[in-house]
């Protein structure tokens, strides 16, 4: 046996391996689960194979489609990841098998260890780490969700996409926010490219897939929910060579006084000062997060914007009380919102309609464009803010709940309206993003903004929640740039 | 004394508490700025030393027992003459006897009282989590009142440094506020990053004050300085009990 090489490049080599697998072996999937590893891996092009002893659930297995062995060491293929849902009693035989067939890797879906605080639980998760160490085996968890490669259909959730590559990578201790990170996010227009729920981290901890994450050609910008780093000297040292090269998300379970306390008895992790913690992130350069709903927004405002350092703002709005809400929203994020240049206002007098609107900025442009749907006019503002000198950033409200039914008659409008803000987008140096609230008829409003997501536009569901994220992504790259 | 022969006597003594004279000695070298204390075991030694810095001086006493030594009478401020001073030196054994009979004194630090400045903080203590963590702010309410204070993870950077001392919402007052002259932030950032580069190189330091720091329009001093060393020469080993996710 070889042990488990401690060394940073064969632990990377290892991780590569596990999360581009070419083929993946399920050990102890059932009936009872719903067969959750087969189906997830029905996306994967790569060979799967079954492993299960009991013949009550043989036949469903088979039925799937997937080749059953009774042992891991019958299957007539190298292994590269292994998925292990078995009963804890049987995972220490399981990690042996592992070891003997030198797999790849294996996740440990089976939980039972040491978060039980129980002296057997942590009795097996020390034998099976010590095992795993000594056999040279890449062990990711125990009792966790494992990797989800979107482009290679390596999934952990039967919901996710696959089939086509993703940009953001996603680690997590909780599987939980693991799943909903990438079935939001791609809701939203954040797609994943490899994620990893890595539970009680025995062997693996999250600076290793920092790491791989980082080093990850497919892998744009990294965000990761966190409770409480095992070793916050090696945590904060790979985010800040990291935050140097890609974008962070940082989203901190426990921050409160009483949360950090739920933190300490549920992963034992050393309770560090909110202002210290804060001041870490800070100086290492990565946007903090408190919710899933802002670590999407973050992420989708740093992928689907421009990135951009400049905080004076041109707003579209499409009725005078939403162009007092949105200048609200946007100044107390921290930005700004300037008069514009003489030059502009020159163009605007030429067209705009004033009777219910008005242009100093915000614009409130409602009768003007049409609602958006008088695509010429929303062109020319939306020209009028790119030349801009006093605006380094745009965002426009999509209001079309007034208007759903007549959308819904002729959905040609919207179309014009998707491709004209579409085509701004692309040809664009300034950060765009459009904010499309909630609606009356929001089967109407959810098409929108799929449409808009679809041509890669970032839209949000609030003013706020658009204004902190396009400041976090404004943050982001302005620490970026004072390092220089 | 160099640095680790400050800290070999210390540790030979049992101490893990340097005293001003030491703690400032051991700055000086690290090339921070500190205002000079000399340690005088009696009255004439302590004239001696004042005439050598020049009037007016100020006078602390040293004692590995006391922690707070201007609480009760073991520090005096503004001495002008030689007169002065040695009466201080015996006033000042005397208050620190009458209030801790059994407070071994070594002595009375006399240094060059420094013009007024502004007066910030800086510190540095050890988080479980981070290790060194350095922490700054403004003197008096701003930090123990407000608690409007920055931290950062050693080792810092120039750009650390510099977020250091703008994030803190007193920095209006460094910049000049009400009449009184800017502060000379480019040195208070200098000395900030030398404490970070002095903690990075003892790892055996445990605990720093630099309380206050007086800033001032043209450079920086460190008025007073405490520095207390790990008592175990290795640094203990994390926890590393295993995590749970959810």
């Amino acid at each position: 046996m070889t042990q488990l090489s401690e060394a940073p490049a064969d632990l990377q080599e290892g991780l590569d391996r596990a999360f581009n697998p070419r083929t993946v072996a399920v050990v102890g999937d059932k009936r009872a689960m719903g067969y959750l590893w087969l189906n997830c891996m029905k996306t994967f092009n790569g060979n799967v194979y079954s492993v299960q002893l009991d013949p009550n659930e043989i036949p469903g297995i088979e039925a799937i489609g997937v080749p059953n062995y009774k042992s891991l060491l019958d299957v007539p293929d190298e292994i590269d990841y292994v998925v292990c849902a078995v009963p804890r009693p049987v995972a220490p035989r399981i990690i042996a098998d592992c070891i003997e067939k030198k797999v790849g890797s294996v996740m440990l879906f089976t939980s039972g260890f040491a978060e039980t605080e129980t002296e057997d639980g942590i009795a097996v998760q020390e034998q099976i780490t010590h095992m795993a160490r000594e056999g040279g085996l890449l062990l990711i968890g125990p009792n966790c969700m494992g990797i989800y490669n979107r482009r290679l259909g390596v999934r952990h959730s039967t919901d996710q996409p696959a089939g086509d590559p993703g940009n953001v990578g996603f680690i997590s201790q909780s599987g939980t926010h693991c799943i909903n990170f990438s079935l939001v996010g791609a809701l939203r227009g954040v797609k994943c490219s490899k994620t990893v729920s890595f539970g009680n981290a025995v062997v693996l901890d999250a600076p290793d897939y920092i790491e791989y994450l980082a080093n990850d050609p497919e892998t744009e910008v990294i965000a990761m929910y966190v409770e409480g780093p095992k070793d916050g000297r090696r945590f904060f040292d790979i985010l800040r060579r990291t935050a140097r090269r890609k974008p962070v998300v940082v989203w901190k379970g426990g921050v409160t006084a009483a949360g950090s306390r739920a933190v300490y008895s549920h992963t034992a992790s050393l309770a560090t000062e909110p202002a210290i913690w804060d001041a870490a992130m800070r100086q290492a350069g990565v946007v903090q997060t408190e919710s899933l709903d802002e670590t999407i927004d973050a992420v989708n405002a740093l992928t689907s914007c421009k990135p951009g350092t400049g905080v004076r703002m041109g707003l579209i709005a499409m009725t005078g009380g939403q162009s007092v809400v949105i200048t609200d929203a946007f100044e107390r994020a921290g930005l700004e919102v300037p008069l514009l240049s003489p030059g502009s206002y020159d163009k605007l007098s030429s067209f705009f309609n004033i009777i219910g609107g008005s242009y100093r900025n915000p614009l409130d442009a409602g009768g003007t464009v049409g609602m958006g749907f008088a695509p010429g006019n929303l062109q020319k503002l939306l020209d009028i803010l790119e030349e801009d000198e006093n605006v380094d950033a745009i965002a426009m409200e999509v209001g079309a709940s007034f208007i759903a039914r007549r959308l819904r008659e002729n959905p040609a409008l919207l179309d014009q309206m998707v491709e004209t803000l579409a085509s701004h987008k692309d040809r664009s140096a300034k950060p765009f993003l459009a904010v499309a609230h909630p609606g009356h008829v929001e089967d109407v409003m959810a098409d929108i903004r799929a449409r808009l997501i679809a041509r890669g536009i970032a839209v949000f569901g609030g003013f706020q929640s658009g204004a902190q994220a396009l400041r976090r992504a404004i943050d982001y790259w302005r620490s970026r740039r004072d390092l220089d | 004394m160099s640095v680790a022969e400050v800290i070999d006597n210390a540790r030979r003594q049992g101490r893990t508490l340097l005293t001003e004279v030491e703690s400032k000695q051991v700055l000086h070298e690290a090339g921070i700025p500190v205002a000079f204390a000399v340690l005088a075991a009696d009255a004439k030694a302590a004239v001696q030393a004042a005439e050598n810095t020049g009037f007016p001086v100020v006078m602390k006493v040293v004692s590995r027992d006391v922690a707070h030594k201007s609480d009760f009478g073991g520090v005096r401020l503004g001495l002008e003459s030689k007169e002065q001073v040695a009466q201080a030196f015996d006033e000042i054994v005397a208050a620190v006897n009458a209030a801790q009979p059994d407070a071994r004194i070594e002595g009375v630090a006399v240094q060059k009282m420094a013009p007024p400045g502004t007066e910030v903080i800086v510190g540095m203590s050890k988080d479980a989590q981070f290790g060194p963590v350095m922490m700054f702010g403004l003197g008096g309410v701003f930090v123990e009142v407000l608690k409007d204070v920055a931290f950062r993870i050693v080792p810092l950077e120039p750009k650390d440094a510099r977020d250091m001392v703008r994030e803190i919402k007193g920095f209006a007052v460094l910049e000049g506020d009400r009449g009184q002259p800017a502060a000379d932030v480019s040195a208070l950032e200098s000395l900030i990053l030398r404490v970070s580069e002095f903690i990075e190189t003892h790892p055996e330091v445990e605990e720093l004050d630099l309380n206050p720091v007086f800033a001032y329009a043209d450079g920086v001093l460190a008025v007073d300085a405490r520095i207390v060393l790990s008592d175990k020469q290795s640094a203990g080993s994390v926890d590393t009990r295993s995590a749970r996710s959810s």
